[in-house]
């Protein structure tokens, strides 16, 4: 690997005079200055000048420094960091597509609403659900939408409802979402096996009790819309009890939202919509292979039933016909989430993953991903502490607990395992697993990649116990050495500012 | 399935070493009831081949356009090559959140940079790496506002920010029942003064304001911020042409105190509405407030400059329900987009793109006036779009467009009723002066 030690920022080889873009010449008669003299752009104080050669260098050189799916396996717990076909990246760049202004009227854009049209009949049949929107940008976008859906079926049905559950092992935006659309958040205790606690649970550290589902829903009652259930949970267990749960919650007509994070593990498997889920969201840059970006953008629709369609965001595609075209007129729709549709670039690439795979090999590639998660769990299991001994599906989590014994911790093995050229699990998150380490290989991964990986994590269990300050010092090969994140949040440096 | 690593032999290997018969064995813990009893009612999966028949003939009934002259909110700018060569490098596009920062900092320094040049083009100190789009960011610099406004609870918008944003806005602002929205009328295409001063009362944590606004008019944020900073409310630019940046000064240098919009017109195609590029950049004392990721600079052991993730506690994966927004993502492959384009455009390309687009967009609205037909809307500075009253029938007017392959101006008649029969029109540096004098004689024929 060809790594230059330092690539400056860009800011710092700026020299003025240099163009790395060359303007066509001005066809009409140059602009009047209209502007009011305070409004007038003084200048740039950041922007370099630079020349293509520069500029491309800059970003090819900066790329190395990066490790992406395709350098090798990147076991990303949560993430599903699954390859990403380039047909995709072929399709979504398709002038047709590429080139269509989300202004245009709809008879002129029937590729599109066709394409939104059929998206959605792939996700409810996937899901199990009755109705699909495309437009939420994200995951977390998707939760808030999905749980302004189920505010607005209460206000619908003159109820006002505080409260959301989200068990102790949900995502971090579960919480933030259900606060971003006004709900006050109470936390549902897990058992010993991953799954919810129906009973209350005691801390036997502490001795303090935490509510279980069934003292909640008695003391809370009406006063619960809803709770944001993440399936199979964060650490690979099916939620067994879910259906359940779902009869409980409608039982005290509050809705079950389910977090559809993991649906990598259920696709052709179980439908949320047959156990009981009246709404979730779907991670299109996770289980639909659309690329990861480097943090985005990703695309998280929501899939939700009969029951609340009619408050899905406008405008919802419709089909008539042959013809497409966009309702506007939903007088009940929570409103627009996003200024267009929703980041359809990625929609496009889903679509072509989902036609690429059919059916078929939807469930083939769900089955292949529980397939690879256990065979790590197997080989690993001994080596590395497992909390929850259930049955997994596509991810599995360890912990340090073993390794603590040598003054070693997940993040150290996790730093080692750089050194050794694979990106790192997951690391401390769920919460509910002190030191967790969490794998999710996907379906991506041949045998001879597992087989890689795992005879790595056993060595760095060796060295743990032979010289553990192999793993402290760790990584030593990567562009930088471990970094001071409490300087950063300290005295924080968050642009480039001219000497 | 040629994405499978599937083999027999290995199949069965990793079937043996788990020590189960068939994969199936290892859903036991789905109960059996809980589980899907047919296949899947999809079609059978497709070689690439089929696959890129099917999309092309998709993208084949999308209408192609010679001429394009809408904008509203998505704007139509070259996109030089660099880019798409450069964003399709693996490194790039199949990198996910900068985690593992040992391995990441091609990813944060890029955000680093980006973070800088927003703060640049906009006149503000701090960035974060990014929002969704335009709308949600919105969104997030209202919700901040509120937050860094305590006792305040009334957001004050201009009626000039983009329907779709204000639309938005109100569908994420609904829950927050202690949350008022309010809308300050235009006059002649810019914020009412007059209005404003009415409606800023002591309960207004905020007023948005369109810079340039929905109609393309420019607002003077300067007289703007006179009023609000005496009122004790933050001014927050909304900027749905970040093009505009090389034509007018940064909001955070004529009085704005947050700027928020979308700059997908930074290296990034239409794609029908996304994904585009959300942005902020507040003062250096608010930053703690800011929704969403920042990167930060600092050293490794070894002393060496390097980048993280900072100002975490702000976030939902530390601070879960007390977050200051749930955003996990950003629009990171975008955000190298727009990152890519500035540093190809420098300083200089910037100001002269956007001297470009001015200058199309005057010889468009001076042709279009030529045409007694047509009317200009309003008096106030434009950048590149405009409205023109237009004495006819505007839906014949499009229809002959369309079927000339021009893509005309987006008829403002639904969203106002003082809007009606005006057309809000787009010229950038790719309309050439051919394209123009086409649509001019296209749109005489129309009675």
């Amino acid at each position: 690997m060809s790594l230059r030690t330092r690539e400056p920022l860009s800011f710092e080889r700026s020299v003025p005079g240099k163009v790395g873009m060359d303007l066509p010449k001005l066809d009409v008669p140059a602009a009047r200055d209209t502007r009011p003299a305070h409004l007038k752009r003084s200048g740039f104080d950041a922007i370099p000048s630079l020349c293509e050669v520069d500029v491309v260098r800059h970003f090819t050189r900066l790329s190395k420094w990066n490790y992406g799916v395709d350098d090798g396996m990147y076991p990303l717990g949560s993430c599903t960091m699954k390859h990403n076909p380039r047909l995709n990246e072929k399709t979504a760049a398709l002038p047709g597509f590429a080139e269509s202004h989300p202004m245009t009227a709809d008879a002129h854009v029937q590729g599109n609403l066709a394409l939104f049209y059929t998206m959605q009949e792939w996700l409810k049949e996937i899901t199990g659900l009755q109705a699909v929107t495309l437009h939420p940008s994200a995951g977390a976008a998707g939760e808030l939408t999905g749980v302004m859906l189920i505010r607005q079926y209460h206000l619908a049905h003159g109820r006002k409802r505080r409260v959301i559950l989200i068990p102790d092992s949900g995502h971090g935006t579960n919480p933030a979402t259900s606060a971003m659309a006004g709900y006050e958040v109470v936390e549902l205790p897990s058992r010993e096996d991953g799954s919810i606690s129906f009973e209350d649970v005691t801390d036997p550290a502490t001795g303090k009790v935490r509510k279980g589902l069934l003292t909640l829903v008695k003391e809370l009652g009406s006063e619960i819309a809803g709770a944001m259930i993440t399936n199979p949970n964060t650490v690979g267990v099916f939620e067994y009890r879910i259906q359940e749960i779902s009869e409980i919650l409608h039982g005290i007509d509050a809705l079950l939202y389910m977090d559809g994070a993991n649906m990598n593990a259920l696709m052709g498997v179980a439908r949320p919509g047959d156990f009981g889920v009246d709404v979730m969201h779907l991670n299109l840059h996770k289980t639909f292979s659309t690329p990861h970006g480097g943090g985005g953008p990703g695309s998280g629709p929501v899939a939700c039933s009969a029951a609340l369609e009619r408050f899905l965001p406008r405008p919802v595609v419709v089909k008539e016909g042959e013809k497409y075209r966009f309702d506007w007129n939903r007088p009940d729709s929570i409103g627009k989430v996003h200024a267009f549709y929703g980041n359809y670039a990625m929609v496009v690439r889903a679509m072509t993953f989902c036609l690429s795979h059919g059916g078929d090999g939807l469930k083939a590639a769900t089955m292949r991903a529980i397939v690879n998660a256990n065979y790590i769990r197997r080989q690993l299991e001994g080596t590395y502490h497992l909390q929850y001994t259930t049955p997994t599906l596509h991810e599995i989590v360890f912990d340090d607990h073993i390794q603590n014994g040598n003054d070693i911790t997940t993040l150290d093995i996790a730093k080692r395992l750089l050194d050794y050229g694979f990106h790192p699990p997951t690391i401390y998150f769920p919460l509910v697993i002190h030191g967790a380490l969490m794998i999710e290989p996907t379906e991506s991964e041949s045998k001879e990649e597992l087989d890689a990986f795992v005879d790595t994590m056993k060595k760095i269990a060796q060295e743990a116990k032979d010289n553990p300050e192999i793993l402290h010092q760790a990584p030593t090969t990567t562009p930088v050495r471990r970094l001071d994140e409490t300087a950063a949040a300290r005295k924080p440096v968050l642009r480039w500012v001219k000497a | 399935m040629r994405y499978l690593p599937s083999a027999p032999s290995e199949d069965r290997a990793l079937l043996d070493a788990i020590g189960v018969q068939r994969a199936e064995d290892l859903l036991g813990g789905v109960p059996s009831e809980l589980r899907l009893k047919r296949e899947l009612n999809l079609p059978g999966h497709l070689s690439e081949q089929e696959v890129l028949r099917q999309l092309e003939a998709l993208a084949a009934r999308n209408t192609p356009f010679q001429a394009r002259f809408l904008g509203a909110g998505a704007y139509d700018h070259f996109v030089p090559t660099a880019i798409d060569m450069m964003v399709s490098r693996e490194e790039w596009f199949t990198a996910y959140t900068p985690y593992q920062p040992e391995v990441s900092q091609g990813t944060l320094q890029h955000i680093f940079e980006y973070q800088t040049l927003i703060c640049d083009v906009t006149g503000l100190e701090v960035s974060n790496a990014s929002l969704y789009d335009g709308g949600t960011s919105t969104v997030e610099a209202a919700l901040m506002a509120v937050r860094l406004q305590k006792k305040r609870n009334t957001i004050l918008i201009s009626q000039g920010l983009h329907p779709h944003y204000q639309e938005v806005l109100c569908t994420n602002i609904t829950p927050h029942e202690g949350l008022k929205l309010v809308t300050v009328a235009l006059k002649d295409g810019v914020t009412d003064m007059e209005d404003l001063k009415s409606k800023l009362t002591p309960d207004v944590a905020c007023f948005l304001a369109g810079y340039p606004n929905f109609l393309g008019c420019v607002e003077d944020l300067t007289a703007i911020s006179a009023l609000t900073k005496a009122a004790g409310a933050l001014l927050v630019s909304v900027t749905q042409e970040a093009m505009a940046f090389g034509w007018l000064e940064g909001p955070g240098k004529v009085g704005a105190d947050v700027a928020c919009g979308e700059a997908m017109s930074f290296g990034n195609k239409l794609s029908w509405g996304g994904p585009y590029l959300g942005f902020i950049a507040v003062r250096d004392a608010h930053k703690r407030e800011m929704p969403g990721r920042i990167i930060g600079q600092t050293k490794d052991l070894d002393g060496k400059t390097g980048y993280v993730l900072t100002l975490a506690s702000r976030e939902q994966h530390i601070r879960r329900d007390k977050a200051t927004s749930n955003i996990c993502s950003n629009q990171g492959l975008v955000a190298l987009r727009a990152n890519i384009f500035l540093q190809l455009a420098g300083p200089e390309g910037l100001k002269g793109l956007a001297e470009q687009n001015a200058a199309k967009a005057q010889y468009l609205q001076s042709r279009l006036l030529e045409n007694p037909k047509f009317k200009a809307a309003f008096t106030a500075p434009f950048f590149n779009e405009f409205v023109t009253r237009f004495n006819g029938d505007v839906k014949q007017l499009q229809a002959t467009c369309e079927k000339e392959g021009i893509l005309p101006g987006l008829d403002l008649s639904p969203y106002a009723e003082n809007l009606k029969n005006c057309i809000l029109w787009c010229a950038t540096e790719t309309t050439t002066r051919e394209q123009i004098d086409r649509l001019i004689a296209v749109v005489s024929r129309v009675a």
